[in-house]
C-alpha cells in the first residue's frame, strides 16, 4: 500500500525563491567536466520521450517501479537511476557505465536533475559557475558603460564555455580571473549572503508582527463577545429577581456602553504608552528603504577666487610711479591724454614686460621635456614633432 | 603648424584666379625645395605643403552660419570623430568689399593666437584653401550666446548667482586680455559664447588692437554703439582698458535687467550721449577733470547731476547693495577713475554671497538648438557621462498630486 501513495520522483527543488537561480555547493573547478564534453555530439545523452521512463543502465522502467528516481553527474549529465548509483558509486569512484563515456564519477556528485532539459541543466551549472566567479557588482564600477562591457564580457565567457568554443583559452582566463580576483570574489560573495539574510531576516520580522496584529484583533473580538454575552446574562438574571424591565435594559446598555469606552480609552492608553516606548527606543518608524547608496559628505567649498588662479607677477622689476623719461613726462601732462582714459603706468608697464620677456625661459629644457614626452609616447610624439607645440594643445581641446 | 598666408605675396586678383581653376599646377613656378613631392602632386613650396596637412585634419560639416564676411560650417577632427570645432572661413572675393585679407580676420588670427584662457575661444590652427580663402579653426561652442540667453525673457530665468558667475568669467576674460595688452574694443553679448559645459568664452576679436604708445591715435570709432563708453563719444583718441570695463558694466545692468542698458533710438552717437546723461549724468568738468579738452565734447543742454546711488540701487537690486556698488564703478563717467579690470577682479561682490553658480547650474539655451548641441555634444565615449544615461532602466515615478 505504502508503495502506491509515495509521491512520484518528488520533485525536490533546489531553487532559490528569490533569484530563481539554482543554488549549488559544489566548487569544482569548471574545466574538469567541460573538458570532453559537448552537446554537439549528443547521441549519448538521450533526450526523446520515449527512453525518459527507462533506466539506461538497468533497463527498469518506471512502470514497474513507480518510485524510481533518476540521477545525474554534472562531469557527464548522464542519467541513470538511484539503484545504479548506489551499485555502482558505493564503492568508490569509477567509470560513468553509459557505453563511450566512461568518466570516472563520484557518489556524492550525483543529484536529482531539476530542468527536464538536460541542456538547460547543463547551462544552469555553468552560468551558477561563472556568476560565482564574476560576482562584481554594479556598484563597483565608475560608469554605467563599464558595467555593461563587464557583463558583456563575461557573457562571452559563458558562451564559449556553454557552447564549447574556444574551450582552453576560456578556461584559462577564467582561471586567470579568478586566481587574480579571489580576494574581492571571496568579498562579493559574503556581501550576497549578508544581504540575502538581511533581506530574509527582514521578511521574517514583517510576517511575525502581521501575526500578532491579527492574533491581537481576535482577541479584542473575543473578549467583545464575551462581555455581550455576560452584560445579557446579566440583564437576564436582573429581570429574573424582578426588576422594571425597561430600566434593567437600560442600565444594561449603560453599563455595556461604559465598558466599552473604558476598553477604548485603555487601548488608547496602551498605543501611547507603546508609541513612546518606541520612541525611545528609536524604533518609531518600521519602514526603510533599502538599495541606497551612502552619500559622501560634500568637501568644504574653497572661497571664491576671482582671478581664477590666474597669478601675474612681476618677478624681474618693480613699477616706479614715476620715470623720467620725457616720453613719458610729456604723455602725463597732457589732458588729451589722460582725460581718455590713457595712463602711461600702463604703457610703462608694458614696456618693463617686454623688456624681460624671454628670462626664466629655457629652451633646451623645453626641448629635453618635449622629447623625454616624445620617447615615452612614440606615435603621438611624432604626429605632435610636426605640428609644433601649439596643435599639441587640440589633442585635448574638445 | 598654424601657418598665416604670406601676407608679403598679394592676393591675385579675383577674376584670374577664377579662370585657372582647371589646372592648379600653373603656379608651380617657385623652386622645388627637394620634399617628397609625389604625396602632393600639386604642392610644391613647404608652407603650402604644411598648409594643405593642416586642412586634411579636418572634416568640414554643415553651415551653422552665414555672415557679411564669413561663413561658419562645423567640422571635426579626421583622427577622432568627437573632436568638435567650428571653422570660420573668411569670404573673400567680388562679393567683399575689401580686397584681400580684412583686417578683422588678421586682427583675430593675430590676437587669438596669443591668447590661451578658458574663457577666451580658442584658436587651434589657420589654414587656408585653394582660393586663398582664410579659415580658422575655433573652438566648438554649441550653446548660443548670453544674448539669447538675456532674451529669451520668456524660456529662461536665471538668479543673482549665475549673473555672477557669468560676469566673472567675462571679468577674466577681459583681465587677462588687458593683462596682455590687448584691448578687445567689442564686448557685448551676442559676442560672449557659451560652451557646451556652460562657460562664457569671449569671441570676435575683429576690432580688438595691442595697447597703443603714448602719443599714438587709436580710432574713437570702435565698439558697438550700445556699449561704447562716453570718452569715445567725445572723440579721445587717447584710452586704455577703461574703454572694455565700461562695454562690461553694460553687459552686466544688462544681464540684470534683461534689456540694454543705453538703446539709443536711432544709434546716432548724440542720442547716446543724450542717453548717457540721462542714465548716468552729464560729464563735466566737475566729474571728470579735462572732458572739456577732448575734441568731440559736446552734452545737451540742461545738466543732469550724478545718479545718486539709491536710484541705483532701485533699479539694479537683484545684484545687491554690493553688486550695484560694483556697477556703479564699472559705469564711472571718468575713465581714470573707472575701475580697471583687476580691480573689478578685487572687488568684494565675487567673495559675497550669493556665491557664484557652478557651470553645471548655470542655464543653458532652451529650445530646439539646445537639443541639437546637447545631441552634438554626446558623441563617440561621451555618454556614460551624462546623469540621463539610466533613464530608461530607472521606474518612472508618478506625481498624483500635479495632476490636480
Amino acid at each position: 500500500m505504502s508503495r502506491f501513495t509515495q509521491p512520484k520522483a518528488a520533485p525536490v527543488s533546489k531553487r532559490d525563491p528569490r533569484t530563481g537561480v539554482v543554488q549549488s555547493q559544489d566548487g569544482e573547478l569548471l574545466h574538469s567536466h567541460m573538458r570532453l564534453m559537448s552537446l554537439h555530439d549528443g547521441k549519448s545523452i538521450p533526450t526523446d520521450n520515449a527512453t525518459l521512463d527507462v533506466c539506461p543502465v538497468c533497463k527498469s522502467a518506471r512502470y514497474m517501479n513507480p518510485s524510481l528516481r533518476f540521477l545525474v553527474n554534472p562531469e557527464c549529465y548522464h542519467k541513470m537511476c538511484e539503484s545504479c548509483v548506489d551499485r555502482i558509486f558505493s564503492h568508490g569512484p569509477a567509470a560513468c557505465p553509459i557505453k563511450g563515456c566512461g568518466r570516472t564519477l563520484r557518489k556524492h556528485r550525483f543529484r536529482e536533475q531539476t530542468f527536464e532539459d538536460i541542456k538547460v541543466e547543463r547551462e544552469v551549472d555553468i552560468r551558477k559557475k561563472v556568476g560565482a566567479t564574476f560576482n562584481r557588482r554594479e556598484e563597483d564600477f565608475e560608469t554605467l558603460l563599464a558595467y555593461n562591457d563587464y557583463l558583456n564580457d563575461v557573457e562571452d565567457i559563458t558562451f564559449n564555455l556553454i557552447n564549447g568554443i574556444d574551450l582552453e583559452d576560456t578556461n584559462r582566463k577564467f582561471e586567470a580571473y579568478a586566481r587574480a580576483h579571489g580576494k574581492e570574489i571571496e568579498e562579493n560573495a559574503q556581501m550576497a549572503v549578508q544581504e540575502r539574510q538581511s533581506f530574509s531576516a527582514a521578511q521574517k520580522l514583517e510576517r511575525q508582527q502581521a501575526r500578532e496584529r491579527r492574533e491581537a484583533a481576535r482577541r479584542e473580538e473575543e473578549e467583545e463577545k464575551r462581555e455581550v454575552e455576560e452584560n445579557r446574562r446579566d440583564v437576564l438574571n436582573r429581570l429574573a429577581s424582578g426588576a422594571d424591565a425597561e430600566t434593567v435594559a437600560k442600565e444594561g446598555q449603560r453599563v455595556q456602553l461604559k465598558k466599552r469606552m473604558d476598553r477604548q480609552a485603555a487601548a488608547e492608553r496602551q498605543r501611547q504608552l507603546q508609541a513612546a516606548e518606541d520612541a525611545h527606543s528609536g524604533r518609531t518608524s518600521k519602514f526603510v528603504i533599502k538599495g541606497l547608496k551612502t552619500k559622501q559628505k560634500p568637501e568644504p567649498e574653497a572661497p571664491v577666487d576671482p582671478f581664477g588662479g590666474l597669478r601675474l607677477v612681476d618677478s624681474y622689476f618693480t613699477l616706479q610711479d614715476d620715470y623720467v623719461w620725457e616720453g613719458i613726462q610729456e604723455a602725463r601732462k597732457d589732458v588729451k591724454q589722460t582725460a581718455g582714459g590713457y595712463d602711461v603706468r600702463d604703457y610703462a608697464h608694458r614696456s618693463l614686460v617686454a623688456a624681460f620677456s624671454g628670462l626664466g625661459v629655457f629652451v633646451a629644457d623645453e626641448v629635453t621635456e618635449r622629447d623625454k614626452l616624445a620617447q615615452s609616447d612614440e606615435a603621438v610624439g611624432t604626429a605632435r614633432a610636426d605640428v609644433g607645440l601649439k596643435d599639441a594643445d587640440l589633442m585635448t581641446a574638445p | 603648424m598654424a601657418t598665416p598666408p604670406a601676407l608679403d605675396v598679394p592676393p591675385e586678383p579675383p577674376s584670374k584666379r577664377r579662370k585657372t581653376s582647371p589646372d592648379p599646377p600653373s603656379r608651380n613656378d617657385t623652386p622645388d625645395v627637394g620634399l617628397p613631392s609625389s604625396s602632393f602632386p600639386a604642392v610644391a613650396d613647404l608652407a603650402e605643403q604644411l598648409d594643405d596637412q593642416e586642412r586634411k585634419k579636418y572634416v568640414k560639416g554643415k553651415k551653422l552660419g552665414s555672415g557679411q564676411y564669413a561663413d561658419v560650417f562645423s567640422a571635426h577632427l579626421v583622427s577622432d570623430p568627437s573632436k568638435l570645432v567650428a571653422i570660420k572661413k573668411i569670404k573673400v572675393g567680388p562679393e567683399v568689399k575689401e580686397f584681400g585679407i580684412s583686417y578683422d580676420s588678421l586682427r583675430e588670427i593675430r590676437f587669438l593666437q596669443e591668447l590661451d584662457h578658458p574663457n577666451i575661444i580658442k584658436l587651434h590652427a589657420v589654414f587656408s584653401t585653394k582660393n586663398q580663402n582664410l579659415n580658422l579653426v575655433l573652438e566648438h561652442l554649441p550653446q548660443g550666446d548670453l544674448l539669447k540667453l538675456i532674451q529669451d525673457t520668456g524660456g529662461i530665468t536665471y538668479t543673482a548667482a549665475d549673473i555672477k558667475a557669468w560676469m566673472l568669467m567675462l571679468m577674466r576674460a577681459t583681465h587677462f586680455c588687458h593683462a596682455n595688452g590687448i584691448l578687445h574694443r567689442d564686448i557685448k553679448p551676442n559676442n560672449l559664447l557659451l560652451a557646451a559645459d556652460g562657460s562664457v568664452k569671449l569671441a570676435d576679436f575683429g576690432l580688438a588692437r595691442a595697447m597703443a604708445d603714448p602719443f599714438q591715435p587709436m580710432t574713437y570709432n570702435t565698439i558697438t554703439i550700445w556699449y561704447r563708453p562716453p570718452e569715445l563719444f567725445f572723440q579721445a583718441q587717447h584710452y586704455g582698458g577703461a574703454v572694455d570695463v565700461w562695454s562690461c558694466g553694460c553687459v552686466f545692468a544688462e544681464l540684470i535687467s534683461r534689456e540694454v542698458l543705453f538703446r539709443a533710438w536711432p544709434e546716432t552717437e548724440i542720442n547716446m550721449v543724450k542717453l548717457i546723461c540721462e542714465k548716468v549724468g552729464t560729464p563735466t568738468e566737475e566729474n571728470w577733470p579735462g572732458v572739456g579738452k577732448l575734441r568731440g565734447y559736446v552734452t545737451p543742454a540742461e545738466i543732469v547731476p550724478l545718479k545718486p546711488r539709491d536710484q541705483w540701487f532701485a533699479a539694479f537690486r537683484a545684484v545687491g547693495e554690493v553688486g550695484v556698488d560694483l556697477l556703479i564703478k564699472m559705469l564711472t563717467l571718468d575713465p581714470r577713475e573707472r575701475l580697471t579690470a583687476e580691480s573689478v577682479l578685487k572687488h568684494e561682490y565675487w567673495t559675497s554671497d550669493p556665491r557664484p553658480s557652478k557651470l553645471r547650474d548655470l542655464p543653458r539655451k532652451g529650445g530646439g538648438e539646445n537639443t541639437m548641441g546637447q545631441d552634438l555634444t554626446q558623441r563617440g565615449g561621451e555618454l556614460p557621462q551624462t546623469n540621463g544615461g539610466r533613464g530608461d532602466r530607472v521606474a518612472r515615478k508618478i506625481d498624483f498630486g500635479a495632476g490636480k
